[in-house]
């Protein structure tokens, strides 16, 4: 890669670079797809699934790889889903919404799956059934269950579901709240302050808070270089915070007078405890902090189907068999991606695509009488400290002493190198791997 | 570390199946490891139009030098040196003969009978 080694830390890669370091691809492939649809025979196995996105949708499509009989139905109450990976892009305007929109059409097509689009109001784990709002009721097998997360307003004095659908978007799930936030950001007046409020851990997508704090940081860097934004943090240590750091120091001005972001710790009184929303004031252990935007991002629980189907404990997670994803609390019946305890693994939307797929394993091996085989699961975050600015944490997990845990010597961030071509390739395949992993998902 | 009968592919094959059977580190099957790969190198290894390189059809001498030698540290890398140190000599085998087998083309123009056949066939080495 010494062809990159000329690049400064915030320089764009061209395709002419990758080619120069990579080689052209050979790009192969104009076959036909055609796929069947197909009568399943009456007493096949039935497997239902509560929710269509990162974890549910992939967990269809590779049941359906494991096991070419099963009856599979996904139950989702959306007709479309919106990632929410990249939607801190959408924020500052390097993707738009609609980029990050999707359906279950490919699913359905192509891995002979039933999509319904209904709410799921409730579950009898003793007849297997599920019962939705339209009315109808699904016999199961097999259940398995991937919510999402839901937010704790309560931690927040003053701060609620209502304040963030309008004026203080948590911007958490994707959708009208991100591009609230977008507008509030290019509506930010010349020299004025903006707090971001990352929250406790465990939640969704540890380095996003960052990801965006650093977003903020180089829209101001180009169109509002005097604002400053205040990172109130209830912890001492977050994801990647060494790569990110360095990376504010080289891009932002980071512990110098000018810094564009200023990061404050829990220890430092970081956490915040109260909104004022008529002052625009932010109430924190360490005093009061007034500024032009706002944006908490709530501490977490399991998705609301999670709990209104009692399959959490007293964390507000769902505790699951590590080899398998199934409930601790309660058997046939599955959970997978950010709701889920599943120890080291981070809450991200990698994660419930591999947790998707040793679930998948574990169910058709159940559905035919096994035991589930030997489980292996992966995790890869790469978020951006700039445009073209990439840091990224990477492993390999395996079950160990009745616990998932990184897997050999293969847990990592990024290397601090004074080479601009490792951040420069990873903010490249940050951009491959979001164009890839939705495929993975969805088609 | 003995790693030089690696390279010759017949006799690696031989190597794989009393790793594989070994009741006291059983290992996870070819296939399930090769699904955590898909989410950069797309579905089956069949994406071949971004940066990571494709894995499907890729000649199982070629995928298991690459895998340790970035497990070494003897082939630069940006991310896949932290990735293969998750992985064992056994399991990188079995991950390169499940990969060798995957159509050499699009996930998206691959049918569903198309694939399940190419996973029941031989080793075919699709990228000669």
């Amino acid at each position: 890669m010494s062809q990159l080694e000329h690049k400064t830390f915030d320089s764009k890669i061209t395709r002419r670079d990758l080619i120069k370091v990579f080689g052209a691809t050979a790009v192969a492939g104009t076959g036909i797809f055609g796929a069947s649809s197909k009568a399943f025979a009456k007493d096949a196995q039935h497997v239902v699934v509560l929710g269509g996105g990162v974890g549910g949708s992939t967990f269809a499509k590779y049941l359906r790889f494991a096991d070419p009989d099963v009856k599979i139905t996904i139950i989702e109450q959306y007709p479309e889903y919106i990632t929410c990976l990249r939607s801190n892009d959408v924020i500052v305007g390097m993707h738009t919404l609609d980029e990050l929109t999707f359906n279950l059409d490919t699913i359905k097509s192509k891995y002979n799956v039933n999509v319904v689009i209904d709410k799921v109001i409730g579950a009898d784990f003793d007849k297997k059934t599920v019962r939705t709002a339209k009315g109808e009721s699904f016999s199961y097998d097999k259940l398995v269950v991937s919510p999402g997360i839901d937010f704790k307003f309560e931690d927040y004095e003053g701060y609620d579901a209502e304040l963030a659908a309008g004026k203080f978007p948590h911007a958490y799930k994707a959708g009208p709240q991100t591009l609230e936030l977008r507008r509030q950001l290019l509506a930010m007046p010349q020299g004025g302050t903006a707090i971001i409020a990352p929250p406790q851990n465990p939640f969704r997508c540890p380095p996003g808070p960052y990801e965006r704090a650093s977003f903020f940081a180089e829209y101001f860097k180009k169109h509002n270089p005097t604002a400053k934004l205040l990172v109130l943090d209830p912890k001492d240590r977050f994801t990647k915070d060494g790569p990110f750091k360095k990376a504010w120091e080289r891009l932002y001005g980071y512990k110098t007078d000018n810094s564009l972001i200023d990061w404050v710790s829990g220890s430092d009184g970081g956490r915040v405890v109260a909104l004022h929303a008529k002052e625009m004031v932010v109430e924190t252990d360490g005093g009061d902090h007034k500024a032009d935007v706002i944006n908490i991002i709530p501490n977490q629980r399991a998705g609301k189907l999670a709990q209104e189907l009692g399959l959490t404990n007293a964390s507000g997670w769902c505790p699951i068999e590590r080899n398998s994803m199934e409930s601790s609390l309660h058997k046939e019946v599955y959970v997978l991606g950010d709701s889920s305890i599943a120890d080291a693994m981070p809450k991200s939307g990698y994660s419930a695509n591999s947790q998707a797929k040793v679930c998948a394993r574990a169910v058709a091996d159940s559905l035919k009488g096994q035991a589930p085989g030997v489980a292996i699961y992966s995790n890869v975050c790469y978020s951006l400290a700039g445009e073209n600015y990439g840091v990224s944490i990477a492993a390999i997990y395996e079950v160990r002493d009745g616990l998932i845990q990184p897997k050999g010597k293969s847990a990592g961030v990024s290397p601090i190198t004074d080479k601009a071509a490792q951040p420069i390739l990873e903010a490249v395949y940050q951009k491959n791997w979001q164009r890839e992993f939705v495929k993975d998902v969805f088609s | 570390m003995k790693l030089s009968y690696l390279f010759t592919p017949a006799l690696a094959f031989a190597l794989i199946q009393p790793a594989a059977a070994d009741a006291q580190n059983p290992i996870a099957s070819g296939a399930a490891m090769a699904w955590q790969c898909a989410p950069c190198h797309g579905t089956n290894g069949q994406e071949f139009l971004e940066a990571m390189p494709p894995l499907a059809g890729m000649p199982a001498e070629q995928f298991i030098k690459a895998m340790i030698a970035y497990r070494e540290g003897t082939r630069p890398a940006i991310i896949m040196d932290r990735v293969a140190r998750g992985f064992t000599d056994a399991e990188i085998e079995a991950m390169a003969y499940w990969f060798e087998k995957q159509p050499v083309k699009q996930w998206e123009n691959t049918s569903l009978t198309e694939s399940q056949n190419a996973q029941k066939s031989n080793s075919t080495g699709g990228q000669q």
